[in-house]
């Protein structure tokens, strides 16, 4: 945690979150994918959310709402937990 | 949503097994993500219409068509979507077992031009598997409309085989495509991906103990890393009795040591990468993917764009459309706004258009003026004349006859309300509204255990439950399978039962309410036990969104006209089934004897004896039986409670003989019995309830 807030404080322009908690119309870039589902894993790559995508959340309600590149996808909040993106 | 196609006998079909058009000639496979333009394709090369869907997700079978291209014939076959060869749901198992069934002449690999970066990576699998491939960059139009720019003929070097580009719903590009074909030749030296030195030796290992793969469609580095992956098809696949690898194993080992050696294999091959195997091996791909992309690929920002003097009328036209769907969109997905749209939807769409226009204004005019008035009376007078035996007349003419009932019913007043449904549906369909009503509900369908995407086949119920029943395949967990099912039979109505139903009660709007509010609160209470009580894990929702779009005329027509074809095709003959039925039941006594004792529990829910012919005919038809309670209601034999109790009590009852066969297909014979053992006492007990409520309460209505 240390470490994490340490590299915040050095770079305040980048920061690493989850999607359920990234400021919605931000414009970032998926950093990685939690990897300890395997279902949902391999949904998020099969549908092509990748680390290195830009990224754009839309709305956090009722739904997690948000672009990658040009397609737009809806996740619930679970899902949104798996996504890690850096703006 | 895949349907009987609209074409001359033999010449294409869809599922069944004993239609092969074109058996025997070079396979054209068209495979891709969902919501492409893959069904539009196949619709230019073969010539048919098939049904096009603006929603991912909902193809669940395979289509196979014939065409001829110059002067060569083929067979086209267009298959539910996929997002990549190692399959995450039933649909795109279906696909992949077909990629490794058939040898295909040709595969036709359909990618959105907008979202290259996203679907090449399907394409370098393809590549891998040695499929013959092409591929086809569909939606060239929307890709420009937002300023993207591809190297076609730089991508087609890159990765060795012919690209296309193609609008296939103007059917632009068609003519390339099939010049393509033509051409085709299968090249077999492909670009290979390393997969870094952690998990190629495991690779090769797992090669090694393949035997040859002449006769398979893919190859046997794509069947070693699918199987590292530890996909369920290449299990089976491989270690099956009876394939292609049998000798070669009897041989060697028994199944059962290679199938373990195989698993050890993924599992150290696992730990050494330290990530998951699908995770690493699509993360490499990813990197060539991209590598790729920069070369071919050019984005105008939409700044940029508007800061050039140059900007010509049709750009400035497309941004503003862009910027108005994007408008819209923010008003259907949000939280609160997109409620009263939701209900603005219902109200015009289903209460105005299909209950009070389509099942009040022209049922009436067409049940009493057209049929009532003119058609039956002839018909009857010249077939009594015709044939004097009143047995006879009693079976065609009589009064469950099947012309005076089964065909005045289905033409009279099923065809109507379920054409305006199907109308309605399409255009909210192909504007790309149910995925966005998945997005608005997914919360509160969580607590049905149920997730977002299961709005489609429920709204689909709307109009068929059967086919509803049909589509819930295309839900992720077979939990979700069995709740959405329980659900579409017992309080989902369908378009004709609802149509009708909305009709009778339109003049008493109490009742409406009453009823509306009872239904509802069973769908909740029942998919809340349901949830409760049914083992699992709560399902997750991941769905993507369409582009919203403006709904094509032609498109709406041809949809709304095929999906009314499979729905006559279905229902006219089980009509005519019943008519029969219920005519050999009153010669034999039995009918007689059935009836009452349907009446116990028809009197018991406050209803007169009469009624209860609704609910035999309900075991035929839900929506049969919603006819005969229009019948009573004409005729003012029924109070406004004893309405309301009957609607709710129909509403619940036993879904109709098709949509029992179908959860029997979907389900199981055991599943779709225990459904209908429970349905049949709760309709009955609910009505019971509404009714005891209602009198101590005092309402009248």
């Amino acid at each position: 945690m240390i470490a994490e807030n340490s590299h915040i404080s050095l770079n305040p322009t980048l920061k690493t979150t989850t999607l359920s908690s990234m400021e919605p119309k931000k414009a970032g870039k998926i950093a990685h994918l939690e990897t300890k589902n395997p279902g949902i894993l391999q949904k998020l790559i099969a549908m092509g959310i990748l680390p290195g995508m830009p990224v754009t959340l839309l709305r956090r309600s009722p739904s997690y709402f948000f672009e990658v590149d040009q397609t737009r996808y809806a996740v619930d909040r679970e899902i949104a937990n798996h996504i890690y993106v850096s703006y | 949503m895949k349907l009987p196609l609209i074409c001359p006998e033999k010449e294409c079909c869809r599922g069944k097994k004993d239609c092969t058009p074109g058996k025997g000639l070079p396979k054209i496979v068209l495979v891709g993500s969902p919501n492409v333009g893959k069904s539009s394709l196949f619709n230019a090369l073969s010539g048919n219409y098939t049904v096009v869907s603006n929603y991912p997700g909902t193809s669940v079978e395979i289509s196979r068509g014939k065409s001829k291209i110059g002067d060569k014939e083929y067979e086209i076959i267009d298959t539910p979507g996929m997002y990549s060869l190692l399959p995450v749901s039933e649909e795109e198992r279906v696909s992949q077992r077909l990629l490794f069934d058939e040898k295909t002449f040709v595969c036709l690999h359909v990618v959105d031009a907008r979202n290259l970066r996203r679907m090449l990576s399907f394409t370098l699998q393809l590549l891998e598997a040695r499929l013959p491939l092409i591929l086809v960059l569909n939606m060239m139009d929307e890709a420009e409309e937002r300023g993207i720019e591809i190297d076609i003929q730089e991508l087609s070097r890159s990765l060795k085989i012919p690209v296309v580009g193609t609008v296939s719903s103007e059917g632009k590009g068609i003519e390339e495509l099939k010049a393509s074909i033509m051409e085709f030749t299968h090249e077999k030296s492909t670009r290979e991906i390393d997969y870094g030195p952690e998990v190629e030796p495991y690779v090769s290992e797992i090669e090694s103990l393949l035997g040859t793969t002449e006769e398979t469609g893919i190859s046997k580095r794509s069947l070693a890393l699918l199987l590292l992956q530890g996909d369920r098809t290449a299990l089976d696949f491989v270690y099956s009795p009876g394939e292609v690898y049998r000798r070669k194993r009897e041989k060697s080992k028994g199944s059962e040591t290679g199938f373990e050696e195989c698993q050890k294999l993924a599992e150290i091959a696992s730990i050494k990468a330290g990530i998951p195997l699908s995770y690493l091996f699509t993360l490499k791909r990813q990197e060539l993917v991209n590598e790729i992309v920069e070369q071919v690929m050019e984005v105008q920002e939409k700044e940029k764009e508007t800061g050039q003097e140059t900007k010509t009328e049709k750009k400035k036209r497309e941004t503003k459309k862009i910027l108005l769907a994007e408008n819209i969109d923010s008003v259907l997905t949000h939280p609160l706004l997109g409620i009263p749209v939701l209900f603005l939807v219902l109200y015009f769409g289903l209460y105005l258009f299909v209950g009070v226009f389509a099942a009040g204004t022209l049922v009436d005019f067409l049940e009493n003026t057209v049929f009532g008035e003119h058609i039956n009376p002839l018909v009857t007078t010249w077939f009594t004349s015709l044939v004097p035996y009143p047995t006879l007349q009693d079976l065609f003419v009589g009064e469950y006859g099947i012309f005076t009932q089964a065909v005045t019913y289905t033409i009279a007043l099923i065809l109507p309300i379920v054409g305006a449904f199907f109308l309605v549906f399409s255009i909210i369909e192909d504007a790309g509204y149910l995925p966005r009503l998945g997005l608005l509900l997914d919360g509160m369908f969580k607590k049905i255990g149920l997730s977002g995407r299961a709005v489609i086949p429920m709204v689909l119920g709307f109009g068929c439950s059967t086919m509803a029943t049909m589509v819930t395949r295309t839900l992720e967990t077979k939990r979700e399978r069995l709740i959405s099912t329980i659900l579409l039979a017992l309080a989902i109505p369908c378009s004709a039962q609802l149509g009708i139903i909305l009709s009778i009660l339109s003049g008493n709007p109490n009742g409406l309410i009453i009823w509306a509010g009872v239904i509802l609160l069973e769908f909740a209470f029942i998919g809340y036990l349901a949830a409760k009580l049914l083992p699992g894990e709560a399902p997750t929702f991941i769905l993507e969104m369409p582009p919203l779009r403006i709904p094509q005329l032609s498109n709406i027509a041809v949809k709304t006209y095929s999906r009314m074809h499979w729905y006559f095709l279905e229902v006219l003959p089980l009509f005519v089934l019943a008519s029969v039925l219920i005519w050999i039941g009153r010669l034999t006594g039995l009918f007689a004897l059935a009836l009452k004792a349907m009446e116990y529990p028809t009197v018991w829910i406050g209803l007169p004896a009469d009624a209860a012919d609704i609910f035999l005919f309900g075991f035929f038809r839900r929506d049969f039986g919603a006819a005969g309670l229009y019948g009573m209601h004409d005729a003012g034999l029924l109070t406004g409670v004893q309405l309301v109790v009957a609607a709710v009590t129909l509403t619940l009852f036993m879904p109709c003989v098709a949509q029992f066969m179908m959860t029997i297909k979907e389900r199981g014979f055991k599943t779709a019995l225990a459904i209908s053992g429970f349905i049949f006492p709760s309709a009955f007990l609910a009505g019971f309830i509404v009714n005891t409520l209602l009198k101590v309460l005092g309402v009248s209505l």
